[in-house]
């Protein structure tokens, strides 16, 4: 007969080993979706600075001499400089920043405004305007494209961009209203009441004792925003012809011209996704919190 | 005794749900008037309206003298401690206490800021705090910096909406006391909100019984004893509250419904209700005595629950006229299940009105 305190070390012994072994099967299982998530854009990394030989060799070569090409040719650089492969980027990659980031930064203050007001202040019809707030982005682009293209036409918009700050303004102050009215619903009423009680303006309480407390959330709806404003592709391809055009329709444009150049379109990949990287970067800390902030809610 | 708050006809609707309805109130210079009252009662509002944080549908407020109906929250120079959140993350715990100090209508210099943080601070056994995150605060200090924010300023009136009620037994009976005492040496004027009754007229000189959006009585709790208003009053003050009893009048007596005991209508003084249907007798349970199951004269109930209560226990008796509760002493051979009796008092009860729970008429006991 087993003694019974041996029994229970077994059965401890036994427990620990499921924990184990679960641990390590979770562990396994991060690990695939790491590289799954990853491995994309470690392709497009080394297949940017592959030369078409080595890009198309089967099997895959992970060790190859380094070719820049690809990258001299999307900043119109180097040996690509002033040939007919040089893509040149560069104009679009300024239009792009300058769109995204004035875009976000206006859409994030105007919806963190109405946000704001939205939270703590009723007014007729205020169930009506969120609907109608929310129902900016039920739309798919394609169905308003045309008379986006039709009124900007008219007033002068198209290929500025003035033009695709508006259309990303248009597209996210929506969301950004929404996402900040849950991160003020969730700052009590009584931060507000406090300060005016104690002598201060509301004014003073929204912006020295409230936005502090939402940072978090006004960095996730940044986030956001950002990205959409970012990626934003079927607009900025209607919109734009010359001027204006964006990082994304420039890279689907170079595409056509001489067949398809895989290394230029994986380096403009490349160049495309860091921006967002180091946005979100620097914004990992709030964000985090923003997240869980909003689903929180009162603390 | 002059008055600093006087409250009158507040009405206030949220969508459409009346939470105060034609509230009447008087606070006097120097006093605690504590505002008891069950949630939803409409403590809150009327505090929200004293400070001028809502807009009011209806009716005056009047601050030490002045009509405030319509002025600005800032010039009413009152603080208020709410229930839950109180310290504003952004500051430390210096700069929460000496928010109000800062501010454009309450500004002091930097040397008297200092001086008056440190005393309150002090008075409130919190000067090893001041440096503290409010993060890092346990929920009893958050309450203490809240009250000592709210105290600084020396307000004309303070608020306090169930500052104690989140804190445990030991700590609210604690940080009652100071308050109590900060009172005493201040002679602030307080208006303090509670649901807590033992809390209510453990701390004030006057307490206010709130339900339904009006305020239906007010005064000392030995003047509430002696004559409760209404029905509604009786339940929400005593410990356990008063014991209520279908009762009716009949042959110049009045009788509880289902007991032997008669009481003759002439110790009820002038009943105002000829008579008949539809009446409520109320008394406090202290009046009412238990005894042995068939004693001659006593009235048949059966014990329903017994509550430990330490020294004593909490007996709950149901009867045929309805059920009431009655501390007795921890000694009591009652045991949940037994039938036992209860004897009405000759003096010390009430009449009510069922329909409308108004007070007909309080038995004195004087013959006819």
């Amino acid at each position: 007969m087993v003694p019974r305190i041996d029994r229970a070390v077994m059965t401890r012994s036994k427990t620990s080993a499921i924990d184990h072994a679960g641990r390590w099967l979770l562990f396994g299982l991060l690990i695939v979706y790491t590289l799954y998530n990853l491995g994309p854009i470690f392709w497009l990394i080394i297949s940017s600075l592959k030369s078409r030989m080595d890009l198309f060799a089967m099997p895959p070569k992970l060790i190859f001499t380094p070719d820049f090409s690809g990258y001299q040719s999307v900043f119109g650089v180097g040996a690509a400089a002033g040939t007919a492969s040089a893509v040149g980027v560069f104009d679009s990659l300024v239009n792009s920043v300058i769109v995204s980031v004035t875009g976000t930064a206006l859409a994030v203050f105007l919806g963190t405004l109405a946000g704001y007001v939205c939270s703590r202040f009723n007014f007729l019809g205020k169930g009506d305007f969120m609907f109608f707030v929310l129902s900016t982005r039920m739309l798919p682009p394609v169905a308003v494209l045309v008379f986006y293209h039709l009124m900007f036409a008219r007033l002068g918009l198209a290929d500025t961009r003035t033009g695709l700050i508006l259309v990303a303004i248009f597209a996210n102050v929506g969301l950004a209203t929404w996402i900040m009215k849950g991160f003020f619903d969730g700052v009590p009423k009584e931060v507000e009441q406090i300060a005016i009680v104690n002598g201060y303006t509301r004014m003073y309480a929204f912006t020295k004792l409230v936005l502090p407390m939402v940072k978090g959330g006004i960095a996730a709806t940044a986030g956001f925003c950002f990205i959409f404003a970012w990626n934003e592709f079927a607009f900025a391809s209607i919109l734009t012809t010359t001027q204006a055009k964006t990082l994304p329709v420039k890279i689907s444009a170079a595409s056509g011209a001489t067949g398809i150049e895989w290394t230029q379109i994986c380096a403009a990949g490349v160049v495309l996704i860091v921006p967002v990287l180091i946005f979100f970067y620097l914004i990992r800390k709030h964000l985090l919190m923003g997240m869980t902030f909003g689903v929180l809610g009162r603390r | 005794m002059s008055g600093m708050l006087r409250l009158e006809g507040l009405r206030k609707s949220y969508r459409g749900k009346g939470a105060l309805r034609g509230l009447d109130l008087d606070v006097a210079d120097n006093e605690i008037f504590a505002l008891l009252g069950p949630t939803g009662a409409g403590k809150s509002s009327t505090l929200l309206a004293s400070a001028g944080l809502i807009d009011l549908d209806a009716g005056r407020v009047h601050l030490a003298g002045r009509d405030v109906t319509d002025a600005d929250p800032a010039s009413r120079d009152v603080s208020i401690v709410f229930e839950g959140f109180n310290l504003l993350p952004v500051l430390d715990v210096k700069d929460n206490i000496a928010f109000a100090l800062r501010s454009p209508a309450y500004r002091e210099d930097d040397g008297e800021i200092a001086r008056r943080v440190g005393r309150t601070a002090e008075l409130l056994r919190i000067s090893h705090l001041l440096d503290r995150d409010v993060g890092t605060l346990s929920g009893g200090e958050r309450q203490r910096v809240a009250i000592a924010r709210a105290l600084v300023r020396r307000p004309k009136l303070f608020l306090l909406d169930e500052p104690l009620s989140a804190l445990d037994l030991k700590l609210r009976e604690g940080l009652r006391a100071e308050l109590r005492d900060i009172h005493r040496r201040d002679r602030s004027t307080m208006l303090y909100a509670t649901h807590d009754y033992h809390g209510a007229i453990a701390i004030a000189d006057r307490i206010g019984i709130i339900d339904g959006g009006v305020v239906q009585q007010s005064g000392t709790i030995e003047e509430i004893f002696s004559l409760p208003a209404n029905v509604l009053v009786g339940k929400l003050v005593g410990s356990p509250a008063m014991a209520f009893f279908d009762a009716a009048i009949a042959d110049g007596h009045v009788a509880i419904k289902g007991s032997a005991q008669r009481m003759p209508v002439a110790g009820f003084g002038e009943v105002a209700r000829a008579g008949g249907e539809g009446l409520v007798y109320g008394v406090w349970p202290e009046d009412i005595e238990i005894t042995a199951a068939g004693t001659p004269g006593a009235n048949a109930g059966s014990v329903y629950a017994l509550d430990n209560r330490g020294f004593e226990r909490a007996v709950q008796v149901e009867t045929a006229a309805g059920s009431f509760r009655k501390v007795v002493p921890h000694t009591t051979s009652l045991k949940q299940g037994d039938a036992c009796g209860f004897v009405l008092p000759a003096t010390g009860g009430f009449l009510f009105d069922r329909a409308t729970g108004r007070r007909l008429s309080q038995q004195d006991g004087s013959p006819a």
